[in-house]
């Protein structure tokens, strides 16, 4: 069996339940195709996929082993455009952060290319395959309304105190916390231009619900120090790597 | 002296209103100054918009994260000031926050704004030093509100 993560806490069994592929994550929230096409804002919906190549079927290619070992992507097939969805996530208990979704992300995304930074996490494939992971990625528990943005430019905000409404500093306010419905609603695409008609995303989940779904060890949370088996790990791999196969006797 | 106000959340520009316009009333503050995220203008994010203190609007330019105010008189930072400005606070901040008293504006003219002022630095009133960061314009971050005279 594949070890994903080390450590006996909640966190540590959340940071596996994300990175290991066979659990399939619990659904949160219904938001349709055309929606999450919109949020991308990388084509119009019910616009046709631009492509950037014909399809491999037309293409005449060498001959090479290797193509008949890997099937492309649906929408290498019909070569598509490389697009992106990048998310920020506060550092104050989101479901997930960039190394996790990262780690996650080639676990369980064939085909897609991940990019770390400390506050943002990119994913890039092909159009129609990004469509239908980021679906994946806002239905599920990777994404709280609150506490998670999805952010192409103007990503700022995930190490800031919380607003009053509990929402992630965003300043192009993006997504919006509507006080009567206790609704989040997407009223910018993810490079915040301003979208048709709001997209609701849902109730952003309780205080406890977030701890208890957390990647991010804290302080206020669970403290990574007390999680001795992960220290554990971390340690003895600092020091082979320190070491470097070195070995003085 | 300076006393901090650090709440446990970024203040909306309602909230910030209200908190300001009750500040005013302790006696002893001399000089406020909020610190924060600068906002976008108005149509990008209408968080950015005028407040009004004593009847005078104020271009809130940022969603306040801290504020910070300068005691007029040293002797007079005592337990009631403190108190008075945390009883205001729990009115307005339920979400909770912390005071803070030390040194958190500049009293002082610097090397910095002798490059900037040049030989006006002289004519500069001490009271206005500090209030921004050294970049800015200082007519477009500050405002002098006139205090009632009793």
């Amino acid at each position: 069996m594949a070890q994903f993560y080390p450590g006996t806490s909640k966190v540590a069994e959340n940071r596996r339940k994300f990175s290991n592929p066979e659990i399939e994550l619990e659904k949160l929230r219904e938001i349709s195709d055309e929606d999450v096409v919109q949020i991308l804002g990388h084509r119009a919906p019910g616009e046709e996929y631009p492509s950037v190549h014909p399809p491999l079927e037309e293409l005449d290619e060498p001959d090479d082993p290797i193509r008949s070992l890997v099937e492309p992507l649906d929408g290498a097939k019909a070569g598509d455009r490389v697009r992106y969805i990048q998310f920020t996530d506060s550092m104050y208990f989101a479901p997930v952060h960039p190394f996790v979704r990262s780690r996650s992300y080639l676990h369980r995304f064939r085909g897609a290319d991940a990019g770390t930074l400390s506050g943002r996490q990119i994913i890039e494939t092909r159009e129609r395959d990004l469509e239908k992971y980021a679906k994946e990625l806002l239905e599920t528990e990777w994404f709280d309304p609150a506490r998670t943005g999805i952010r192409g430019k103007t990503v700022h905000g995930h190490a800031l105190r919380l607003d009053e409404d509990g929402m992630m500093f965003d300043m192009l306010r993006r997504q919006m916390f509507d006080k009567s419905t206790g609704l989040v609603s997407s009223v910018k695409n993810q490079i915040g231009d301003e979208l048709d008609e709001p997209v609701v995303l849902g109730e952003p989940l309780e205080e406890s619900v977030l701890k208890e779904k957390t990647t991010i060890y804290r302080k206020d949370g669970e403290a990574y120090r007390d999680d001795k088996d992960a220290v554990e790990v971390l340690q003895r791999i600092h020091v082979l790597r320190s070491m470097g196969g070195y070995n003085p006797e | 002296m300076d006393i901090e106000i650090f709440p446990h959340r970024l203040l909306s520009a309602d909230t910030t209103e209200g908190l300001l316009n009750n500040l005013e009333g302790i006696e002893g503050i001399k000089r406020i100054v909020i610190q924060g995220q600068r906002l976008p203008p108005k149509d990008v994010n209408q968080e950015q918009r005028t407040i009004t203190l004593k009847g005078e609007e104020i271009d809130l330019q940022i969603q306040t994260g801290r504020i910070l105010m300068d005691i007029e008189d040293e002797g007079i930072i005592d337990e009631s000031i403190i108190e008075d400005i945390k009883s205001i606070c729990e009115d307005h901040l339920p979400f909770g926050f912390n005071i803070h008293v030390g040194t958190f504006i500049r009293k002082q003219k610097t090397v910095t704004d002798n490059l900037k002022y040049g030989k006006a630095l002289n004519k500069i009133s001490k009271d206005i030093v500090g209030l921004t960061d050294q970049n800015a314009q200082l007519s477009e971050r500050a405002t002098i509100i006139k205090r009632n005279k009793q």
